[in-house]
């Protein structure tokens, strides 16, 4: 019981210190889970649709594979990259909103927009700015990510995945004519040699009755 | 160790092309009242919830069109992908809004401060059950963005089982409907089969 509180008590803190302050980290990390259990689930979908021809299925379940491996790929690039560079653009002062900007300003307050510089910790804000910045923040994180995950998981990723789930449905069906090819193919499996105009006529003189034409 | 120092390889790597990007740009003040306003309130009240309407309604503005536009795959198989993205749209946004919503609110609603609730009550309790300890002791006051947190990864183990009884079995439903409509109506209309 006492460790099953403990543990319980730990998520919680980790929770807290970790994503307290940032909405953006957190949308991250989930997003990833998700795409991967959705993924899982949508290809079984797919799997037991019986209204869906097989050749639509060569399509369907790469596509929705790749749409899960990319968009994680996509997301850590693109999303990741856009909300690295807002947070840390917002955090040393490079886009701050007006008030910050004129506290600042007016106190002279220097290296503001150096990559060294943080607004909380050097800028030594008064309480009210200290929640204006990170309301302030939190909007601009939001919509980073946003816009990042957008650019991320409603373009790029779509055209990548078709374009690799169209390779493999070509490469499934060209495996699979290649199939039925071999299977009808007499040259390859025929289990009789192919009559020749000689073991024809041999046959049928053999076979043939003492009438002669 | 080779993994760990890749990572962090990794890691500085994207730090350092973080800072050059941020080095460039230049300094930007938000100045309009509207605006600020707006950040603000994006900032207050939007969350994962929000963020996840917001991809699905515009992932209904691009992915149906970048998938009519794929012609290097038959004109019914682009058609059945049509249909099968709308219908995971719908169903994955749904799904995922309602469901991470509802989480936060049971968080928001099983998170309270001590000087909100009874402690000495089992209500009072359950109403703390999510309340972490420097809370409690009056280090972390604004709960807000871990409310939203923790109601987001309890939604993550929700998820876990809506992805497979609800998202889907909707998106297969929805799929069905929208291909029978759109897609084999069309084939029959033009005096072809129905693909079984």
């Amino acid at each position: 019981m006492s460790s099953s509180t403990s543990v319980f008590e730990a998520i919680k803190n980790y929770m807290a210190k970790n994503y307290g302050k940032s909405h953006g980290k957190m949308l991250i990390h989930t997003g990833v889970i998700g795409w991967i259990l959705s993924a899982a689930a949508q290809v079984g979908a797919i799997v037991t649709n019986d209204k869906i021809s097989h050749k639509q299925k060569m399509y369907l379940i790469p596509q929705e594979l790749a749409d899960a491996a990319v968009n994680i790929v996509s997301f850590y690039l693109i999303t990741q990259s856009f909300k690295s560079v807002v947070t840390k653009a917002v955090n040393c002062g490079k886009i701050l909103n007006k008030p910050v900007r004129e506290f600042l300003e007016t106190n002279n307050v220097k290296n503001v927009g150096k990559k060294t510089f943080d607004v909380l910790r050097d800028g030594k804000l008064p309480k009210d700015l200290v929640d204006k910045f990170e309301s302030f923040r939190n909007g601009v994180d939001f919509t980073g990510t946003t816009l990042g995950s957008i650019l991320s998981c409603n373009i790029v990723t779509p055209i990548i995945r078709n374009e690799i789930a169209t390779n493999k449905q070509k490469k499934h069906i060209a495996k699979m004519e290649e199939y039925n090819i071999s299977v009808v193919d007499p040259a390859k499996n025929c289990y009789l040699p192919r009559p020749s105009i000689q073991s024809f006529q041999a046959n049928a003189y053999k076979s043939s009755s003492s009438l002669k034409i | 160790m080779s993994r760990i120092s890749g990572i962090n390889l990794i890691g500085q790597m994207s730090s350092s092309v973080t800072d050059s990007v941020v080095s460039v740009m230049p300094k930007t003040t938000i100045s309009g009242k509207n605006t600020l306003k707006a950040i603000d309130w994006i900032g207050d009240k939007f969350s994962s919830p929000e963020n996840r309407l917001i991809l699905g309604v515009t992932a209904l503005m691009t992915q149906p069109f970048i998938d009519a536009r794929n012609k290097k795959v038959d004109e019914e198989t682009r058609k059945v992908s049509v249909a099968r993205t709308v219908a995971k749209i719908i169903a994955g946004t749904l799904t995922g809004y309602f469901v991470r919503a509802g989480c936060i609110k049971m968080i928001d609603a099983m998170t309270q401060l001590p000087s909100k609730v009874d402690p000495k009550t089992f209500g009072g309790r359950m109403r703390m059950l999510f309340t972490p300890e420097d809370a409690k002791t009056g280090v972390l006051q604004d709960l807000k963005m871990y409310k939203n947190a923790l109601g987001t990864t309890i939604s993550l183990f929700v998820m876990l089982f809506t992805n497979f009884l609800i998202d889907a079995p909707l998106t297969k439903y929805l799929t069905n409907l929208f291909t029978d409509k759109y897609v084999h109506k069309q084939k029959t209309d033009k005096g072809g089969t129905v693909n079984e």
